[in-house]
């Protein structure tokens, strides 16, 4: 592409243009990335840390989630390939709309955004049916020391499922991390459907056929593949390692 | 007031042609394919590893952060397109975000021996050492098909 050739580095950085050759919003939205990268980068590194700590005793992701909808049968690992499958899909819907932008192609931006959205709240309903099942927990529970408020003491007692105290899984940091991490991904998930559905209803106003170019698309491109990247880390950390 | 009218229209710039685009199309979907071959593998390791005996070993775990940052690797260099930005531009996002995952790797791998102890590991509820425990020996009598049996006594592993 025209932007993307090599410039001479003293005349790049001599005024009257970016450097960098992109505009300000994008070059922002980078920076905002890098940030919102290292919060996770934080996460996923105590997580390692905790777990490492309590290596013996961690619980295992494919004894924990092993429910797939509509099947009767202990399927470790399958509904978080398809959820994996769901967002990646979503990926590239989204960057076919960017390339569909980049061709001032109207009807093509507006297909893949839906299509994109629609990955993404299928994403975020599959979160919820997987938190669902973890919180609810296993028939069979286990004994577990928790707390007591009316006698001010811990009762040894059969717990199902997990909350942030007590989960019968293991120790109370893995429903902790689980929460939080993918929790916090889960929110970056909505507000990027939130984001994409602004920008879906600007292209069908037909705001950025007037502008000349699709660079909002191509901004909360970013951010969804942003989100995306995150969950490849979370996918090895949380359920295949 | 108008901000842009000397500087170039990098927005604008970036439009290309339908020959251009059906080449870059082409690229992206291979992209996908690769990183769905990559998750399928993942999968199917993943999935052969307690049976096999292969969960916590150092190869395992290699293999797994090594294919996760060549996936990691394809959606940042072609789907974000960074790979076709300005060199400077590229080492502006890469390198800091680098030093920092590198240096607190580093840190907490360091930490991490130090607090994994058992000296400081006292404040454990005996209740998870003694449910791993149960687990094991659940695993070595019915050879990795612990699922299908239903003890009567509480555990977090059977089938649910």
């Amino acid at each position: 592409m025209a932007h993307t050739a090599e410039i001479d580095t003293k005349e790049a950085w001599s005024g009257g243009q970016s450097p960098f050759r992109l505009s300000y919003g994008k070059i922002f939205m980078w920076f905002f990335l890098v940030s919102d990268a290292l919060t996770f980068g934080g996460l996923l590194i105590s997580y390692g840390f905790i777990r490492h700590k309590y290596a013996d005793i961690w619980p295992k992701a494919e004894n924990v989630f092993t429910h797939f909808p509509f099947v009767e049968s202990h399927l470790p690992l399958a509904y978080v390939g398809l959820m994996t499958f769901i967002l990646i899909m979503s990926s590239v819907t989204m960057v076919l709309a960017v390339e569909a932008g980049h061709r001032m192609d109207k009807k093509g931006v507006t297909i893949w955004m839906l299509w994109t959205i629609i990955g993404g709240l299928a994403f975020v309903g599959s979160q919820a049916w997987e938190w669902y099942h973890f919180i609810i927990g296993t028939h069979e529970g286990a004994v577990r020391n928790v707390w007591d408020m009316a006698t001010g003491q811990y009762v040894q007692t059969t717990f199902h499922g997990a909350n942030m105290v007590t989960n019968e899984y293991g120790v109370p940091q893995f429903a902790n991390y689980f929460f939080f991490i993918t929790g916090f991904h889960g929110t970056h998930v909505f507000s990027g459907v939130v984001l994409n559905f602004i920008i879906f209803l600007n292209v069908l106003k037909g705001t950025y056929e007037k502008r000349g170019h699709y660079e909002m698309v191509e901004k909360v491109g970013l951010y969804w593949h942003f989100v995306d990247l995150v969950w490849v880390f979370v996918f090895t950390f949380f359920y295949l390692l | 007031m108008e901000f842009h009218d000397n500087y170039p229209q990098y927005e604008i710039m970036s439009n290309h042609d339908e020959a251009y685009g059906k080449k870059a199309r082409r690229t992206l979907w291979n992209v996908f394919w690769v990183m769905l071959a990559i998750t399928i593998f993942e999968l199917i390791i993943g999935f052969m590893a307690p049976d096999k005996g292969w969960s916590g070993t150092t190869w395992l775990k290699v293999l797994f952060i090594s294919l996760t940052l060549v996936k990691a690797a394809a959606i940042v260099l072609w789907f974000m397109h960074l790979g076709h930005e300005v060199k400077f531009f590229k080492w502006a996002i890469l390198a800091p975000y680098m030093l920092f995952i590198m240096y607190t790797t580093w840190i907490v791998l360091t930490e991490g021996t130090y607090s994994g102890q058992s000296g400081n590991f006292a404040r454990v509820d005996p209740i998870f050492i003694k449910q791993q425990q149960e687990l094991k020996l659940k695993k070595g009598h019915h050879g990795g098909e612990a699922h299908e049996a239903a003890p009567a006594e509480a555990h977090g592993e059977a089938h649910h």
